[in-house]
């Protein structure tokens, strides 16, 4: 017994749904990291998400490609960025308040444009995503199945993470970013304008979110819309931004495991009812924001323990 | 003392709400509705008849206790986002109580689900206002995650162990014996009893406040949480309690939901209306005495929302978009106002300079 599940755990289409669990949450948690850095507390991102995943199947619909679809999703990414740090920024709004409303608002705004555009029971089958085969790998055994033959955007997520990556601790771009959160004022005695780094981090928030809806919608559902799909994954990518400490690629490997234990509940659906088992992601993340808070005050009583004898 | 009425607030309100109907009518233009239609539908889906004035009152006694469980936390400065999960575990757990105690008098079962709705609820709140006031985790990611752990653990039960007999019933417990039944005052509504029990809750939460020492020690520990300890006030211990007493408020909500209108546990309990409250509590400002008077007119909108839905064929989401709307006015108020200033202010330089220079000239 014990056997088969731990087959039935450790095999590739487990690690395979870990890529595929991973990869919206990952590409949320990049755009999460981005307003991270630049200082705003994002809890917004679960709306953004929605919204990316309906306008991504409604430009899917109304135009008949999918390539379609990913344009409306980048120009609402945009929009919603804007309104976004429109709020935060410019009226200096309570950012909790403003990232619940966005929220509320999604759900609102993307069920009654769903309801009022597709009927009560949703669209489905929607061009959708290519998925990607890659000539060659299928000879390599385990990672050959675990990495052939997937959705177009989880290949395009290895990317991203490694252009944000680049942009945050590479260009001049990422240290202006990450001085507007750290240290604004300095920012400004040299010269920038620490709001205009908090815009562009919003927008570049609203683009990553809204593509990690459309490869929910587009890529993961082929091209269906279910109401409120997002279904806590804009929280679970702000927990993974916060243990990260917003690096790009942290953040990717947080998803991961987040992906992994998603996974793991999937694969025991034979065995335990899948209402428990859809708890275990949350109930990881839970575990993981205590981990980063005690990590982070063990840290600080060493460094305080150290700063007198240094001084000494 | 007796406290100023805030004009600014009700003018600006007004001005939100206003503006939050007419982004909702370009909306409602650009799916293809007519505005008028489906607003004139909205208020005859809520004051039509006695029954959905009854749904509204009972609604709005579910918004003003869900809305004041918000405003308890926020006082001691911790947000329980999490009065959802709060609510579907009072709920399901209040009703098995209730479904187990069925061979018992009314005057036993009652407040034993009651207990028992008000221990799980608080229970519930006590793990992340704990892990908030000693680990110093964010209440807010622990909140929504446990939000959805017990949205799905309450369908567990319901479809598993305390399923009931009825195959063609899939997630629901089994229905209450008719005696526990809160006394329905509008037939065919869900108005019931409970509306007695929650206006005593509501008047105690506002009592407790803003009328005694405690209130006003709640009042300190949110505004400046270090100069009330140091004064004295044991922070760690009323932040633990309001969150506790906020679950409980939230674990009855479901009770109410569950004895006075479903009578039996399934997930329609509630549909996100925690969250409903949460908004109507950040609408409010957290002024206990103004969520009181938001959660009637939101109740009107929202059960006037669904009456549209059925005449005139409009999703009842609007509702939550015009509700949105105005949260965004009024969380962007001031900033909103103090640019207006700004530009102003700019324009009345730049005339200044450009009188100044034509001054100079002549």
């Amino acid at each position: 017994m014990l056997k088969t599940i731990l087959a039935a755990i450790f095999s590739a289409g487990t690690f395979n749904q870990m890529l595929r669990s991973a990869t919206p949450v990952a590409l949320a948690a990049l755009g999460g990291a981005m307003t991270e850095h630049a200082g705003i507390m994002n809890i917004g991102m679960d709306g953004m998400i929605l919204m990316g995943a309906f306008f991504g199947v409604l430009g899917s619909y109304l135009f008949g490609s999918a390539a379609a679809g990913v344009g409306l999703v980048l120009l609402m990414g945009v929009v919603v960025g804007l309104f976004f740090a429109l709020f935060v920024v410019k009226f200096k709004s309570d950012e909790f308040i403003i990232g619940t409303a966005l929220n509320t608002f999604a759900l609102g705004l993307t069920s009654f444009l769903s309801r009022a555009i597709f009927g009560a029971s949703g669209t489905k089958g929607n061009p959708a995503l290519p998925t990607v085969h890659i000539p060659g790998l299928d000879s390599i055994p385990f990672l050959g199945q675990v990495l052939n033959d997937n959705s177009l955007f989880i290949y395009l997520t290895w990317l991203l993470v490694l252009v944000m990556w680049l942009f945050v601790y590479k260009t001049p771009y990422g240290f202006w970013l990450r001085a507007s959160g750290e240290k604004p004022e300095t920012l400004r005695t040299a010269g920038i304008a620490p709001e205009k780094m908090k815009w562009l981090a919003s927008i570049l928030c609203g683009l990553l979110c809204g593509l990690a809806g459309a490869h929910l919608s587009l890529g993961q559902l082929q091209g269906t819309f279910a109401e409120n799909m997002a279904n806590s994954r804009g929280y679970i990518a702000f927990a993974c931004v916060i243990f990260s400490k917003a690096n790009p690629a942290m953040a990717y490997i947080a998803a991961l495991m987040f992906g992994f234990f998603d996974a793991i509940g999937l694969r025991l659906q034979d065995y335990i009812s899948s209402d428990l088992t859809n708890t275990i992601p949350y109930i990881i993340t839970i575990v993981m924001m205590v981990y980063v808070v005690v990590r982070s005050q063990r840290k600080k009583r060493y460094a305080g323990k150290r700063l007198p004898a240094k001084q000494g | 003392m007796k406290k100023r009425f805030n004009w600014g607030y009700l003018v600006s309100l007004l001005i939100s709400v206003l503006l939050a109907f007419a982004i909702g009518a370009v909306i409602l233009v650009i799916a293809g509705f007519n505005p008028l239609e489906a607003y004139a539908a909205m208020v005859d889906g809520a004051f039509s008849n006695a029954r959905h004035i009854g749904d509204f009152l009972e609604y709005a006694m579910v918004l003003c206790l869900t809305g004041l469980a918000c405003v308890l936390g926020s006082r001691v400065g911790i947000f329980n986002v999490g009065g959802e999960g709060q609510l579907l575990l009072g709920a399901v757990v209040s009703c098995q109580v209730g479904v187990w105690l069925a061979g018992y008098s009314a005057w036993i079962a009652i407040p034993a689900a009651a207990l028992a709705a008000m221990a799980v609820g608080g229970f519930y709140a006590l793990i992340p206002g704990w892990l908030k006031v000693k680990v110093k985790v964010n209440e807010v990611i622990t909140t929504i995650m446990l939000n959805t752990i017990a949205a799905s653990i309450c369908q567990y039960l319901a479809k598993g162990p305390w399923k009931n007999a009825n195959k063609n019933m899939v997630a629901a417990t089994e229905k209450l014996d008719p005696r526990f039944w809160f006394k329905t005052l509008i037939p065919g509504s869900g108005l019931s009893t409970a509306i007695v029990a929650a206006i005593v809750i509501t008047f105690l939460t506002w009592y407790v406040m803003q009328k005694t020492s405690v209130g006003y020690e709640m009042k300190l520990t949110g505004q400046n949480p270090r100069f009330a300890f140091f004064s004295g006030i044991k922070t760690d211990k009323i932040v633990i309690v309001c969150m506790v007493i906020s679950g409980a408020m939230c674990g009855l909500v479901g009770m109410f939901r569950v004895y006075g209108v479903e009578h039996l546990y399934r997930s329609s309990i509630s549909n996100q209306y925690y969250f409903e409250g949460l908004t109507v509590a950040m609408i409010a400002h957290y002024d206990p005495v103004t969520v009181i008077f938001l959660s009637f007119f939101f109740a009107v909108l929202k059960i006037g929302a669904q009456g549209m839905e059925l005449s005139a064929g409009v999703p009842n989401q609007i509702y939550l978009i015009i509700q949105t709307v105005i949260i965004f006015f009024m969380a962007a108020e001031s900033g909103i106002f103090a640019s207006l200033r700004a530009g102003s202010q700019r324009r009345k330089a730049r005339a200044d300079i450009r009188r100044k220079e034509g001054e100079g000239h002549a």
